[in-house]
């Protein structure tokens, strides 16, 4: 229960959300934060977007990373308002470099954070059908989704058996600590595998006939306001995009 | 026998995804050097080749890999490197099944050659810096700051992009072999296909 990516178990998230908003929100952050290009009014409109997950974490009491977010982006938007200018060379170079990917990665990341802290599989699985996507990118997508964090726990901990029989980083041969590492960690999670699609299997999952689902999905008003902010950000896009010509 | 997939099949695919996944983003964090970003193309495929060579393993059925490929474009969009790997993850993807289908899923050293030909996907992150070359050096002034800008622009003239399928390619032909080698040395043995 420690790790997981989408909860398995419904937890209160204050603002209470679709999950088609949720991803709406989510790409729109990924395409225009992420890789945007930050040129007239954009430079604006990006700061509307971040607050959307600081707004979101707060609303549903997760506090600390309410706070972290809050360290975290605006510390790194001061550094680049104020700071860089005063720095030169090579400290200027990097600094700019770090405070570059942590302004362009932390709003997208939270926002990640948010969503499948705050989505069921259930529900995702239902909001997927709902848009009518095929089953076969459906059920792989949130397979997948389900298994990173095993893997990542799987990896964590081989690399805990690989250190105490001193196999680590800087210690030996490259090739040899690759295969040490993959090789472990793709038998536990192809076991780990097999295991999800029997249990999997016996919910019906890949069945012939329509699955149902208990959970309530509908867009509200606040999921109307979120999407009029995704639209906006589009919308001033390609404003900008129209007004370069 | 049931060429349609199943639920069973799917459920593979997304697994494999997500280990492949993981192993090319720790490998290709080292991006963030600038210097080293065109070697991301040949880190990839060389590091993916030990996943692939056990997931094409167990495919037996027509489409997997296109799924695979959409999958992986479409986790490429939401890390923030651009919508270009979903198409190109949908045509290596559906080259290589045609590949695996003619030779009927079972010919070892032919899967070495499908790894290169679907290694080539990862073309899809390079496309964007060289085909809308401006904008993509706008977008990255103000985030990354003109020095970083400049150095990325000056390793990444615009016939690189060929040479990079090219290298994606070997390296993935090479990663395959990696890949088949500790195939053999550790699943077969270990009776996990």
């Amino acid at each position: 229960m420690s790790r997981e990516l989408l909860a398995s178990q419904k937890n209160n998230s204050g603002i209470l959300l679709d999950p088609r908003t949720k991803l709406a929100v989510l790409i729109t952050i990924a395409v225009f934060i992420l890789g945007g290009s930050y040129e007239g009014i954009m430079q604006y409109y990006i700061i509307v977007l971040a607050a959307i997950p600081l707004l979101l974490l707060s609303a549903a009491r997760k506090w600390k990373g309410a706070v972290l977010y809050i360290l975290i982006f605006g510390g790194s938007l001061c550094l680049e308002m104020f700071g860089l200018s005063r720095l030169t060379g090579v400290a200027n170079y990097i600094a700019v470099a770090v405070v570059g990917i942590l302004l362009r990665f932390t709003p997208s990341v939270v926002m990640g954070y948010f969503v499948v802290t705050t989505t069921t599989v259930s529900e995702f699985v239902a909001a997927m059908e709902r848009l009518h996507l095929p089953q076969q990118i459906t059920i792989p997508m949130s397979v997948m989704f389900r298994f990173f964090p095993t893997v990542a726990e799987e990896w964590s901990a081989i690399g805990d058996a690989m250190r105490m029989r001193g196999i680590r980083f800087g210690g030996g041969k490259v090739g040899a600590i690759l295969e040490y590492r993959i090789v472990p960690m793709m038998i536990c999670s192809v076991k780990i595998g097999e295991e999800l699609s029997q249990a999997a299997l016996t919910r019906g999952l890949g069945g012939p006939v329509k699955r149902t689902n208990i959970c309530k999905l509908g867009f509200h008003v606040q999921d109307v306001i979120f999407l009029l902010i995704c639209l906006g950000a589009f919308a001033a896009q390609i404003y900008v995009l129209a007004a370069r010509r | 026998m049931n060429n349609k997939l199943q639920g069973k099949d799917l459920i593979n695919i997304g697994i494999f995804t997500a280990i492949y996944f993981i192993v090319i983003f720790a490998a290709a964090s080292i991006g963030f050097i600038p210097i080293f970003i065109p070697l991301i193309s040949v880190i990839v495929p060389l590091v993916g080749g030990i996943p692939m060579m056990l997931f094409f393993s167990k495919i037996k059925k027509f489409g997997m890999l296109t799924i695979c490929g959409v999958l992986l474009g479409i986790i490429m969009l939401l890390t923030g490197m651009g919508w270009w790997c979903i198409p190109t993850g949908l045509i290596f993807g559906l080259i290589s099944d045609f590949m695996m289908k003619a030779c009927d899923y079972k010919n070892a050293k032919r899967e070495v050659l499908i790894h290169g030909v679907f290694s080539m996907w990862v073309i899809g992150a390079f496309i964007p810096i060289v085909v809308t070359r401006d904008a993509y050096y706008q977008s990255l002034l103000p985030g990354y700051g003109q020095e970083y800008a400049d150095t990325l622009m000056a390793y990444m003239p615009d016939w690189i992009l060929p040479a990079l399928l090219i290298a994606a390619f070997v390296s993935g032909l090479v990663g395959g072999l990696i890949g088949r080698k500790i195939f053999k040395k550790h699943f077969e043995r270990a009776g996990i296909v």
